[in-house]
């Protein structure tokens, strides 16, 4: 980028040419790779903040706007203040994903930090038989596991339950919780561990007081990613809640209405569901790559 | 305490709630896939039929081989194409240079986003009369004006799948990027020290040392591809006609819109076969050079 032009000088395909002719076309050739990695990376900014930048004029758009191609408009609240009016009252199912999410969270993470524990420090049998029968149950389709619980939950009347909606969320993410906080456990020095141990410290003391605090970003990472999955989660919520639990990405569907979707209430909600994520996947975007590929590959 | 039994005390909470929650579900899929379970006959599940609604999928019902050529185009673009994005973003992120920390930032945005939400966004975006999407193609290729996306089956399949490859690009981007930045910069050095050229460097020099991490991610990427729902019901519903009716979208509308569990089951157990022969290879390859 710094390099000036440099008249004169002609492009030579023929092994004949200089030292200094070879630099120059070395660096003609290095600006022409800037300038298209800019044009690259200015293509990639367009299409990644496009469809969320649509998404946010549109929440703030009048129904009249909406229907037009523009991005000029006066903005109005009036969307948020009608996705939160009692007929689609949105401050239901953002309490309903709320208290799901925060239970999964809440029951997950001490669960898969003390399963972390022990794959990563302990020696018992069958550990690596039952570590990667933990890995394989990401893999199983929700489809074939939300039948049954379907099936279970009428019988036992717990269908449109926060229960429910609970149980069936913590069988996603409660596997990859134990994954990502594996990798982190693992790579702590257990040098450390050991000292307290010497000085008389019980196996629960370790883990509190040097585990924990040692394994934390990892366990931050890992409690966030649940929260995103399940705060995301469609599925089991669009088949297993009716009317009292339904979580917010469900709660999209009701505005798809007979005589047309109302696109502005769509996109109001959807800023409603997507801001408090984007808040949480910034704090753990340090670990984002960390956090993946300790588990996934060694 | 022994170790054997602070292991047990350890892991018996998360490995029952794991076993209750994804192996027992399981088996009474299994169980019912072998029943005839019609929801709107009975609510009860009906006799043992045998492998029949196995049968009545790979030999009678015509839409089920429709479906699996659907998800094997699906999986097929959509695995592709987010790895050919995920790499071309992972180099451009490694490069020195301006704006880069701020891409790499507003990359998470995309994966931070609900599918469920991303797919009703789609489907307003390619709405051709006010979508953001149709009406700038539109402006950029008049004969794409007016087109509706979701009655051409090429159409609704690219939307989908571009969808799916914007959502997960970032995160297969970050993976790469960790398998890249872990390969010594010595051998790429020593390469374009004789003479090659910076594709031969990546091709023949940086592609084989990325090989691990790059299989991992494409058997990743297939299981998630398989996995594929929200986006399906909120942007083209399996249409037009069956055209993006993946296997497991299909599974779900003979269950909960026909009520016929037991074939459901059936079909949801063929979709498990398949995500199971991918994990175990996906097992192989992550734990080959593990403790």
């Amino acid at each position: 980028m710094t390099d000036t032009p440099l008249p004169g000088t002609r492009p030579n395909t023929q092994d004949s040419s200089t030292p200094e002719q070879r630099r120059i076309r070395r660096l003609r050739r290095q600006r022409a790779m800037n300038t298209f990695e800019a044009a690259v990376m200015i293509v990639i900014i367009v299409l990644v903040l496009f469809p969320i930048g649509w998404m946010v004029a549109t929440a703030f758009k009048s129904p009249a706007v909406v229907y037009q191609y523009t991005m000029w408009f006066e903005p109005t609240l009036e969307n948020f203040r009608n996705i939160f009016s009692e007929r689609w009252n949105i401050g239901k199912n953002i309490l309903n994903s709320s208290i799901v999410a925060i239970s999964v969270v809440i029951i997950a993470t001490p669960l898969a930090v003390g399963a972390a524990y022990a794959f990563s420090r302990l020696m018992f049998p069958l550990k690596r038989t039952m570590f990667q029968w933990i890995l394989l149950t990401q893999f199983i389709p929700a489809v074939a596991i939300v039948l049954p619980f379907y099936v279970m939950f009428r019988t036992l009347n717990l269908l449109d339950t926060y229960f429910a909606l609970i149980i069936v969320n913590l069988s996603g993410v409660l596997p990859y919780a134990i994954w990502t906080i594996k990798g982190f456990i693992d790579a702590i020095p257990i040098e450390a561990e050991e000292a307290a141990r010497i000085d008389g410290a019980g196996r629960f003391r370790v883990i509190w007081d040097i585990v924990v605090p040692m394994a934390w970003p990892g366990i931050m990472t890992a409690a966030i990613f649940c929260l995103i999955l399940t705060w995301n989660e469609f599925l089991f919520g669009y088949l297993l809640t009716r009317q009292h639990a339904v979580p917010l990405p469900v709660g999209l569907i009701s505005f798809v209405l007979e005589r047309g979707t109302v696109w502005e209430l769509v996109a109001a909600t959807g800023i409603i569901i997507t801001i408090p994520m984007f808040f949480f996947a910034m704090i753990i975007q340090r670990h984002f790559t960390k956090g993946m590929n300790l588990g996934a590959v060694r | 305490m022994s170790q054997r039994r602070l292991a047990f005390f350890l892991l018996a909470p998360a490995l029952l709630l794991v076993a209750f929650t994804t192996i027992y579900p399981l088996i009474v899929s299994l169980w019912t896939s072998f029943h005839d379970y019609n929801l709107t006959r009975s609510l009860n599940m009906g006799p043992w039929i045998g492998v029949e609604n196995y049968t009545e999928a790979f030999k009678y019902d015509p839409d089920f081989w429709k479906v699996m050529l659907v998800t094997a185009t699906f999986v097929i673009l959509d695995v592709g194409l987010t790895m050919l994005v995920a790499l071309g973003l992972a180099v451009l992120l490694l490069r020195q240079g301006f704006g880069k920390t701020f891409l790499r930032t507003i990359l998470i945005l995309p994966f931070a986003m609900s599918p469920a939400l991303i797919g009703i966004s789609w489907r307003f975006m390619l709405n051709p009369d006010f979508g953001g999407f149709a009406r700038t193609i539109g402006a950029i290729l008049p004969f794409m004006r007016d087109v509706d996306y979701f009655a051409n089956p090429y159409l609704a399949m690219g939307a989908l799948v571009s969808s799916d490859v914007w959502h997960w690009s970032p995160y297969f981007c970050f993976m790469l990027m960790g398998g890249l930045a872990s390969i010594p910069p010595e051998t790429q050095e020593a390469a374009r020290i004789d003479g090659a050229s910076a594709w031969r460097v990546f091709r023949d020099v940086t592609l084989p040392q990325l090989k691990p991490v790059l299989v991992v991610a494409i058997i990743l990427k297939s299981v998630f591809a398989l996995k594929v729902f929200d986006a399906i019901v909120t942007m083209t519903s399996g249409g037009p006609g069956r055209e993006t009716t993946t296997l497991g979208y299909f599974a779900y509308q003979i269950g909960f819109r026909d009520y016929q569990f037991g074939y459901a089951a059936a079909l949801a157990y063929i979709l498990t076969a398949i995500m199971f022969v991918l994990s175990l290879s996906y097992m192989r390859v992550a734990f080959r050079n593990a403790p």
